[in-house]
This record gives structure tokens, C-alpha cells and sequence, in this order.
């Protein structure tokens, strides 16, 4: 097609993009805009619906918002952390309690673990307990997964686990809180060849450009099938577990696109009606550095032999892969079981940094089809310069709750699809 | 609420504005193209030259698509319709146009509507990206009168449109207006009827004409005509006596139908009626009870947009109701034709 000087309007990262979403509410969270990958949503007794965020760095822990009225969103509570060297980054509630992640910058530092808060009254968390997973080379927990009330699946190093690689020291962790004052580890599984003493050999890592760890990032379980955990294993792959014995933890099935890929799968999330996986990576360098950072949809008919049958058509390389920051994907709405959480086998929800949030009708699984997106203008003082939407939530009214890395806070959007 | 996806929210609205040479459709879609309200509006003209909009242009993204300063998207049409709103799908997604929320289509002079609504309708490519809202025909004051009586083109912009833009009113007098407004009545009871003058609209008044959800509500509805309809009953209605002179056989007719239809019934029977009587069958729109489903119809000919099932009743009736525009088919005809068709068919 002939075309002179075609200006890219969706390359300039001040211009906010939208198909088919409106933005109900923004909120910049009293200047602590950089939200993490924590966002879970508590429906409380008197029925006010609190959003809580997890924080991508100090000094703020998590907030929580009011979105009751999501045209209104209210800030109730903002917690600090202790020092600058720790982040909180995950986050889960169920009931009244609310789990949160610590990782500490380097190894061997405190907190680095997981506390669990009663926010029965949520204008004041009371802490119930910390659990400890600090040691000479743990950083502690990257990710927590909390639905059920009774047991966290996280993405954690410990003090007795001492990896050959430190990329490698968060692995798969169950940690059981039916006694929310006296958590216990209940189970544990790493990729077999990362941990000192391993009768498996080191794991054949990617080149030092791409070698992002061999490490557990989400660790999912859902009620459906209470036996098998879901794993983004990072630069490891998307593995799914047999978690039925939990003092002895079985592989049913890995699958893998790096090498040749760039490595860092995130998230594997079911679709149990429809014997389908979604599986997302992360974008973890500025400028397309690490492009494709893609979503794949997987045929899991047999679960041992998990296939690949297309990804998710990303938005265009060309328009955005300069806009700044990162580009490509990260985050998925994960059909959290909780009360307030949307589910759905067909509509998939996700956030892609300075490509914003776009979601997807997966009903012909070979023709993924994208139908939304929203991305915001450049939030003021971005050091990114551009948009970078790190996780979503979309709550069963079917709004979309969407938080930017650095600046831009929490912004509340509408689908129209 | 569902899970899924509603199949008609996020196809993007398409608005076809016709009207004879001479009703304004030029001066309407210049002044339009200016609005502040056009922001993430795309216009697709026949000549990007007739409008003058050199003075408002920021950018063209390439030869034939233009960018306002107010954020309008004009383009004109390549080779056909099909294709530029293809291309405009694709320089949007390809990021090098900016979002539009929805399209207006200027169609060409003498244009019957209904090859383009066929286009819209049928073409399945354009179908995941767009839908049909509505038509929106314009007739002038000074000469709708007489080309009422004497094209049957113009009859047919009538009958296919959501809603008549009356223009020129400034220049005829008051009673021929009223007389023009009769008359687009007479051929088209549920006709939104407004008045525009030197081209003079809000971007508004061109949207929000077909069923934009398959969700029930309201909006279903007024899309239904049902507002207009209260009290209005079953049957036919002709033309006032001071009306100009149009194809007296031309007239809207309302079917009620108590009985569920099962849904090869009811397509069978609007199959033989459009088998037969194509050509004289303007327009169908309606909501039909399938097994106890209800399930929107609407139609051009032989043309029909899919059929939506909707996600609840919109209303406590439950009968199907269905509006027709037709040349020359009485009413108890097509009610005799559905009801043997009914009582043929196997029972669902």
C-alpha cells in the first residue's frame, strides 16, 4: 500500500488509546503510584468493596482502596515498610485476610517472607504473623497465591535452600495457614538441578542477555483441581504438578519455548472447561530489547504433552516498541475464585506494560481475536516516559482495575464487549 | 453476568447517511467533519475535495486518510466501501491512525441504501469489526415532496432509514413540511424525524440508532419502536389526505404473534415471504419468540443482519412483535403465511 510520511499516533506515549474501554475513575494513590503485581479484591462485612495493591517498591507496602463506587474510588489505607531495601510486590485476601509478599533487594536481608494482616476493619491491617523465609541466600517471597483460606502457594527462597545460580533461589513453596497465627510449610518442589546437592545436573541456561533465572514466579492451584499447581517457572518453563501428595511433589507435564525464545514464562493459567492454557510471559528490558514477550495459547487436551497452537495477536511492534519502558506482555486476570472476581473460559484480560491493557476473545482458540484495550497517556513523571501497566483485576461487575509500575497508580475502566 | 462476549458491544458502530442529489448531504457532512464533538470519529466521503477541509487538516497517514485538528478521521473511499473500512481497521491497528469509536459513511447520489447495507451485513470480515447502526436519510423540503411521487429510490431511502433529517426547512413553507413529515410517516411509521438547516447537527443526532447490546434494556426497546407503538395496536396505516403524493401501496405494518415460533419455523416462513416478495419487502426488524427465547431480527429484502439473542426480555411481553415495511403485501397475508408455516413445521 503506497503511504508517505505516516505519523504513528499510537508511538506518541502522551496520547491515551482506547477501543472499546472507557475510564471510569483514576487515582494516583497520593503520589505512591508504582504499583506491583499484587491486586486482590475484598468484599467486606457492612459490603464495601476494597481493592488492595501491592507496591512495586519502597516506601510504600500496599494500599487500600474503596472502589464500592468504582466511578469513586477512595483511598482508606497506605502502610509503609520498614526499610528501602524490601518490597512488597504480591499481594492476596481471602475473607478478611490479606497475605503479603517480602522480597529484600539482596540476599540474607530481613523481612523477607510473608505476613498475614486481619483487615476486618480494613482503615487499620493488624498484623497476625510473619513467616520467615530469610536466609544467607534467600531474598524471600516474589509472589504469593492465597484463594482458599487455608493454604499460600508462593514463589519463595529459603534458609536451609541454597541455589548454584542466585538467579535460581525462589522456588515452588505451600505453606499452610488454617492457623493464620502459626503458618507451617506443608510442601516444596524446585526444578531438579538448581539447588546445591542436587543428584540432576545445572539446568542449561539461556545466553547471559536473556538468563533470567530458573525460579517460580506465579504459582497457581484452583479449586477445580485441587491437585495440580500451575507454575510459571520463569526462564524453566510452565510446568504443571501433581501436588495431591504434598511430601512428594510430581512433574505431570513442562513445556517451554526458550530456547529459541527469550525465556521468562509468568503465568499458566487454565482453562479448565476448555482443556486450554494460557500462558503469558513477562517483558523485563526497556525499547523491545527482549521482543517478542508474547501470550500462547496451548492445547492441553493431554496434559503430558501440552501443544502450542498460536499467541494472542500483540499490539503492533512498530507503534509501540519505542514508546518507552517495556513493551509486551506481563500480567493476566488469573479467574481468581473469590466472590468478587470475574471469571470466564473465553475472555482473557491482560496488561503489556507501555502497550496497556487489552483483552482478548479467546473463543476460537486458533484465532485468538483482540477486542479491547485501553492505554493511558504518559502518567506525569514517569521515569519510563511512557505507560507501564503491570497487572490487572476485573471484578465480577466486570470492571477492570489496572495499575501503572511507576507513576501512574490505579486507573478503573469499563469494557464494552 | 456473562462471561462471554456480547456479540454485538465493540463492533465498531457503522452510520449511512443518504439522501437524492440536492438534499444536503455535502453541506451536512462539511460542517460535521468540523464539529469538536468528532474527536475519534471516522468519516468516509466520496471527495475529499468538495468539503474544503484543507484549512483543519493536521496530517494525512496516507493518500487518501486524513486527520482533523478536532481528532476526525476523513477518508475517502478507495475502490469500495468493503475495502476502505478495512483499511481503516488496519492503519488503526497498525497504529498509525489514532482510535475512532465509530464510522459515518457518506453514500453516493442516487444510491438504493440497500446494496450497502448488504455489504455491511453480509461481508463476515467486516462483521467482526463493524455493525450496521442504522440509516439516516436526508430530504429536502423544497424538492422531497415531488421526488416522493416520482422516484422510487427515494421511497426506498425512506423506508430503510432510522431517522429523516428534514432539510431546507427554512425555505419551504410550514405547512409542506408538515405535509412532507405525513408522508415519510405514511412509509415509515417509526422514522425519527428532525429538522437540519445549512447543514447545522450535533454528531449525536447521527448515532445510537440500532441495537448496540445484547443485553436488554431500554435502549432494546426504543430500537423496537415499542415507545412509539404504545396503545398504536396491530395493523396498517396509510397516509394522511394533505400528504404529497407517494406509492400509495408503501406502508408499515405491525404483526403481534402470541404463539413461540421454533427457529426453523420462523425462518422458513421469512425465507418463503422473501423468496416471493423480496423486492417489495423494504424492511424487517422485530423480536421474535424462539422456544421462549427472545431473539432480534432485522432486515433489508432478502438481506438479514444475524439474528441476536438477547440475554433476557426486555419487557414482560413475551409475544412476538415484528414491523414491516412492504410494497404492496397486506398485513393478513403475511400473518396467514407465518401461522401455516408454524403449523407445518415440526414442533420444536
Amino acid at each position: 500500500m503506497p503511504s508517505f510520511a505516516a505519523p504513528q499516533q499510537a508511538a506518541r506515549p502522551d496520547q491515551t488509546l482506547a477501543r472499546n474501554m472507557t475510564l471510569l475513575a483514576h487515582h494516583e494513590l497520593a503520589g505512591f503510584g508504582g504499583l506491583g503485581e499484587g491486586m486482590s479484591m475484598q468484599l467486606t462485612a457492612g459490603g464495601r468493596r476494597i481493592l488492595w495493591l501491592a507496591h512495586e517498591s519502597a516506601p510504600k507496602n500496599f494500599t487500600g482502596v474503596d472502589v464500592t463506587d468504582p466511578k469513586n474510588p477512595r483511598m482508606i489505607v497506605q502502610t509503609e515498610l520498614p526499610h528501602a531495601k524490601v518490597r512488597s510486590n504480591s499481594l492476596d485476601v481471602v475473607g478478611d485476610i490479606l497475605a503479603v509478599a517480602y522480597q529484600t533487594q539482596v540476599p540474607g536481608m530481613q523481612p523477607a517472607g510473608m505476613d498475614l494482616f486481619d483487615v476486618s476493619n480494613p482503615e487499620a491491617p493488624k498484623l497476625i504473623s510473619h513467616f520467615d523465609c530469610s536466609g544467607p541466600w534467600s531474598r524471600g517471597v516474589h509472589a504469593v497465591w492465597f484463594v482458599d483460606g487455608k493454604t499460600v502457594h508462593m514463589a519463595s527462597g529459603a534458609p536451609d535452600f541454597q541455589p548454584r545460580n542466585p538467579l535460581d533461589d525462589q522456588f515452588y513453596r505451600i505453606v499452610d495457614v488454617s492457623n493464620p497465627a502459626r503458618p507451617v510449610e506443608a510442601g516444596r518442589w524446585w526444578y531438579p538441578g538448581t539447588r546445591e546437592g542436587d543428584a540432576a545436573p545445572p539446568p542449561q541456561r539461556l545466553t547471559a542477555k536473556f538468563d533470567t533465572g530458573f525460579r517460580a514466579h506465579n504459582t497457581n492451584v484452583f479449586p477445580e483441581r485441587p491437585d495440580r499447581a500451575y507454575i510459571g517457572y520463569i526462564d524453566g518453563g510452565a510446568f504443571v504438578l501433581d501436588i495431591a501428595d504434598r511430601s512428594n511433589i510430581k512433574v505431570v507435564s513442562r513445556w517451554n519455548h526458550s530456547p529459541p525464545f527469550n525465556g521468562f514464562i509468568h503465568t499458566l493459567l487454565p482453562l479448565f472447561g476448555r482443556d486450554l492454557w494460557v500462558v503469558s510471559d513477562e517483558c523485563v528490558q526497556d525499547n523491545g530489547a527482549d521482543w517478542p514477550k508474547l501470550v500462547w495459547m496451548i492445547d492441553a487436551r493431554n496434559e503430558a504433552n501440552p501443544v502450542p497452537i498460536g499467541t494472542f495477536p500483540a499490539a503492533p511492534h512498530d507503534a509501540f516498541a519505542r514508546r518507552g519502558g517495556r513493551f509486551g506482555a506481563h500480567n493476566l486476570h488469573e479467574n481468581l475464585p473469590g466472590p468478587a472476581s470475574f471469571r470466564s473460559e473465553t475472555i482473557i484480560v491482560g496488561t503489556f506494560f507501555n502497550a496497556g491493557v487489552r483483552v482478548y476473545d479467546t473463543s476460537n482458540p486458533y484465532q485468538v481475536e483482540e477486542i479491547a484495550y485501553f492505554v493511558p497517556g504518559a502518567p506525569p513523571l514517569s521515569p519510563a516516559g511512557a505507560i507501564q501497566l503491570n497487572d490487572v483485576f476485573v471484578d465480577e461487575r466486570r470492571i477492570v482495575y489496572t495499575v501503572d509500575r511507576f507513576a501512574g497508580g490505579l486507573y478503573v475502566l469499563e469494557m464494552n464487549v | 453476568m456473562s462471561a462471554g462476549r456480547d456479540p454485538l458491544a465493540g463492533r465498531i458502530p457503522v452510520t449511512l447517511v443518504t439522501g437524492f442529489l440536492g438534499a444536503g448531504k455535502t453541506t451536512l457532512i462539511a460542517r460535521l467533519v468540523r464539529h469538536p464533538d468528532m474527536n475519534r470519529v471516522a468519516v468516509v466521503i466520496n471527495e475529499i475535495g468538495e468539503i474544503g477541509i484543507d484549512h483543519d487538516l493536521v496530517a494525512m497517514s496516507s493518500e487518501n486518510v486524513a486527520l482533523l485538528a478536532n481528532g476526525c478521521i476523513c477518508c475517502t473511499v478507495r475502490t469500495d466501501l468493503q475495502e476502505t473500512l478495512r483499511e481503516l481497521f488496519n492503519e488503526r491497528r497498525a497504529g498509525r491512525i489514532g482510535d475512532f469509536d465509530r464510522v459515518i459513511v457518506e453514500t453516493t447520489g442516487m444510491a438504493d441504501p440497500a446494496p450497502v447495507v448488504q455489504t455491511l451485513v453480509s461481508d463476515t470480515l467486516l462483521g467482526a469489526q463493524f455493525r450496521l447502526d442504522g440509516v439516516v436519510t436526508l430530504v429536502d423540503a423544497v424538492n422531497g415532496p415531488h421526488l416522493l411521487g416520482s422516484q422510487p429510490e427515494a421511497e426506498k431511502q425512506i423506508a430503510l432509514a432510522d431517522r429523516v433529517l428534514v432539510t431546507k426547512t427554512d425555505l419551504a413553507a410550514p405547512d409542506a413540511v408538515r405535509a412532507l413529515e405525513a408522508a415519510v410517516h405514511a412509509i415509515n411509521r417509526h422514522a425519527d424525524i428532525r429538522h437540519v438547516v445549512q447543514g447545522e447537527i450535533a454528531p449525536a443526532e447521527l448515532v445510537g440508532l440500532g441495537l448496540a447490546s445484547a443485553r436488554a434494556g431500554a435502549a432494546t426497546l426504543r430500537f423496537l419502536g415499542e415507545a412509539l407503538d404504545a396503545g398504536a395496536g396491530e395493523g396498517e396505516r396509510y397516509l394522511g389526505s394533505r400528504a404529497p403524493r407517494h406509492d400509495p401501496r408503501i406502508g408499515t405494518l405491525s404483526l403481534r404473534f402470541a404463539q413461540p415460533f421454533t427457529w426453523d419455523a420462523f425462518s422458513a416462513a421469512l425465507q418463503l415471504l422473501t423468496t416471493l416478495r423480496g423486492p417489495d419487502m423494504l424492511r424487517v426488524k422485530g423480536i421474535v419468540n424462539v422456544d421462549g427465547r427472545p431473539v432480534v431480527v432485522q432486515g433489508v429484502q432478502h438481506i438479514f443482519h444475524p439474528p441476536v439473542t438477547l440475554d433476557r426480555w426486555p419487557s414482560d411481553d413475551r409475544a412476538t412483535r415484528l414491523v414491516f415495511i412492504t410494497r404492496g403485501i397486506p398485513a393478513q397475508a403475511i400473518r396467514a403465511l407465518f401461522e401455516a408455516v408454524g403449523a407445518v413445521a415440526a414442533p420444536g
